[in-house]
């Protein structure tokens, strides 16, 4: 058990374990020291890039993945606030348009919960088989349930009045 | 001795302890054992697995903090335990561990002399070990100078001598300058655990503020414009373990936060 | 290929020859000469690199969670995700499953199907049910005051960290009997 908990987690500890260091250390090699470390480079792994006298880099700016993202994310929280309020105050077989708004909101917010979860612990630049199917599964999920609650909420009684019937049941 | 009361008053400073005009010795001190179960890694075999090592010493012979505890254990039972101090007074930011679940200093971290229990030992969390508590920060020091955490301001200073600032805006820079970068925050963030090597965690992102904070500074937007991403900064999701750990008693997370506000607001 | 040379000898042996009183000490000679035997290996700076690299390799990665304190912090932090996942994919399971089997997943069969369980698995499901929303819901609210930098001291986080457990206790109770 104490050995367990002193052990590195099993993605590290592949990362060390990785096809690209098996070969002979002592081996020929470029010139140059910056790019061989670049090449022995995993991410997550003890190996950096560069020498420990050059900076780590950033990621191209991109808004849409950074301030915007953030901000939607607030926004859409916030206003799930007054709309699930609404929809339980009102009726949602007299305004459907509510009850669309709650049913789509709560996906949206969900998947980037989900997408936030996959970026944290399945991100592809470290795991990039599990990762992309995490990746796609989800956009693939998400596009299915936001037609699946379409389909519920103008075929049947929407999801507001379900909550509320099960809850009365 | 008969000559004692005849010399000036200044030569008892000379003596370090009262106990030297007694005729007989004070009593000595009760044991008090208290055991340290402490991590240890041996790079020369590399193969065998990390351990928790357990050393029991009398704490009524040691000092009263952690550092006291591990000096002396090096000193007097196993010189091979390995750890990074310099100034015993939680401002050059070499000791910091885990010690008993919490990232801290162990020159600024009393021994709990609580009869029965003991102290675990770690290094900080999640970072690969070079040897026993020493951690490799190589990757926290190549983020930190990512940032450029160095004045940037082509223009001269308007009296050709410094740049001025007023009091104002001097205090958007307590509480952050005082940070002495012992990555106790860093290491402490679950962000910074799975993702440290494209996130940059709380010292850095606070350096980061630090910088973007100063009225000296011209490159603000620059600054900003680098965290434009999915994980420099946003990888930060308010956890908190930063300001809850930090040894200094800073806010790493109010600065995170402060960006997140100044970059919604651009 | 790679050139060699002996070390630990130029100094010694300048010291012996060219100072008498050293001459004449035997023993000061025969270690001097002892050392030629020690040779190193030249290496091109870029080495230690490859040096470097090969010892970071066989470093292990230091415990984490499972030995930092259980702190409000960090609990309450992965309790907001985990409620929050189990409430979506609750969401996320249900939408899928009606729009692959609307026959079988449709209102009328869902409120027969709960209204036929008895009443114990029908609080039990209720508390399952509204706990993880009452803590998700108004760590939301918490989380969103500190996005505005209320809040946002460790005294304020323990406050409301606090303030969010009662309220989920309070607002299970009053959900589960409404």
């Amino acid at each position: 058990m104490a050995s367990s908990l002193l052990a590195s987690t099993s993605k590290r500890a592949l990362a060390r374990r990785s096809p690209a260091f098996a070969k002979p250390f002592l081996a020929a090699r470029p010139a140059t020291t910056q790019s061989q470390s670049d090449a022995l480079y995993v991410p997550g792994g003890p190996i950096y890039k560069g020498t420990v006298n050059d900076p780590t880099t950033f990621p191209e700016p991109s808004r849409a993945h950074g301030s915007h993202h953030w901000s939607f994310e607030r926004l859409l929280s916030a206003s799930l606030i007054p709309l699930t309020g609404a929809a339980f105050a009102t009726s949602p077989s007299v305004h459907p348009v509510l009850d669309g708004l709650l049913g789509v909101s709560l996906v949206v917010h969900s998947h980037i919960g989900f997408d936030s979860m996959v970026v944290d612990y399945l991100h592809p630049r470290k795991w990039p088989v599990i990762g992309r199917i995490a990746t796609w599964g989800l956009r693939t999920a998400t596009i299915g349930v936001l037609i699946g609650v379409y389909q519920f909420n103008t075929n049947d009684i929407g999801l507001t009045e379900l909550i509320a019937k099960v809850w009365s049941a | 001795m008969s000559l004692l009361p005849r010399l000036p008053c200044f030569a008892r400073q000379f003596s370090s302890s009262a106990a030297r005009f007694l005729a007989t010795p004070v009593d000595k001190k009760p044991v008090l054992n208290k055991e340290f179960k402490i991590y240890r890694w041996n790079p020369d075999e590399p193969a065998k697995k990390p351990t928790l090592q357990s050393y029991t010493i009398d704490l009524n012979q040691t000092g009263p903090m952690i550092l006291d505890a591990l000096i002396k254990i090096k000193n007097e039972v196993d010189p091979t335990l390995t750890f990074r101090r310099s100034c015993r007074e939680g401002i050059c930011g070499s000791c910091a561990m885990n010690i008993d679940g919490q990232n801290t200093l162990a020159c600024l971290c009393r021994i709990d002399r609580k009869e029965g229990k003991d102290t675990k030992i770690y290094p900080l969390p999640h970072m690969y070990v070079v040897k026993d508590l020493v951690p490799d920060l190589t990757l926290f020091y190549k983020q930190y100078k990512s940032i450029k955490p160095y004045l940037q301001n082509p223009e001269p200073p308007a009296d050709g001598k410094e740049f001025l600032q007023s009091p104002e805006d001097r205090k958007k820079l307590d509480g952050m300058y005082e940070c002495i970068l012992c990555a106790c925050c860093s290491t402490s963030c679950p962000s910074y655990w799975w993702n440290q090597d494209e996130y940059l965690g709380p010292a850095t992102l606070m350096q980061a503020y630090r910088w973007i904070a100063d009225s000296r500074d011209s490159h603000t937007a620059e600054r900003k414009e680098v965290l434009q991403n999915e994980m420099s900064l946003y990888r930060c999701h308010t956890i908190f373990n930063c300001s809850r750990t930090c040894p200094k008693g800073l806010n790493p997370a109010l600065a995170i936060a402060k960006i997140k506000m100044e970059l919604a607001a651009d | 290929m790679l050139s060699t040379r002996a070390v630990g000898l130029g100094s010694p042996l300048r010291k012996t020859l060219f100072s008498p009183s050293l001459a004449r000490n035997q023993s000061l000679i025969r270690t001097s000469f002892a050392k030629r035997t020690v040779q190193t290996e030249s290496l091109p700076p870029s080495a230690s690199v490859d040096i470097l690299n090969k010892q970071r390799l066989l470093r292990p990665s230091s415990p984490h969670f499972t030995i930092y304190q259980p702190q409000l912090t960090w609990i309450a932090s992965i309790a907001n995700r985990g409620t929050g996942a189990a409430l979506s994919a609750l969401l996320y399971g249900f939408s899928l499953a009606y729009l692959v089997a609307p026959g079988t997943f449709d209102s009328v069969h869902v409120v027969e199907f709960v209204a036929g369980l008895p009443d114990a698995a029908k609080y039990a499901g209720k508390a399952l049910l509204a706990a993880p929303f009452a803590f998700h819901s108004l760590n939301g609210i918490r989380h969103l005051s500190w996005d505005l930098g209320k809040f946002m001291t460790i005294k304020g986080v323990y406050q409301t960290g606090y303030a969010v457990l009662a309220g989920t206790a309070v607002s299970t109770v009053v959900l589960m009997f409404l």
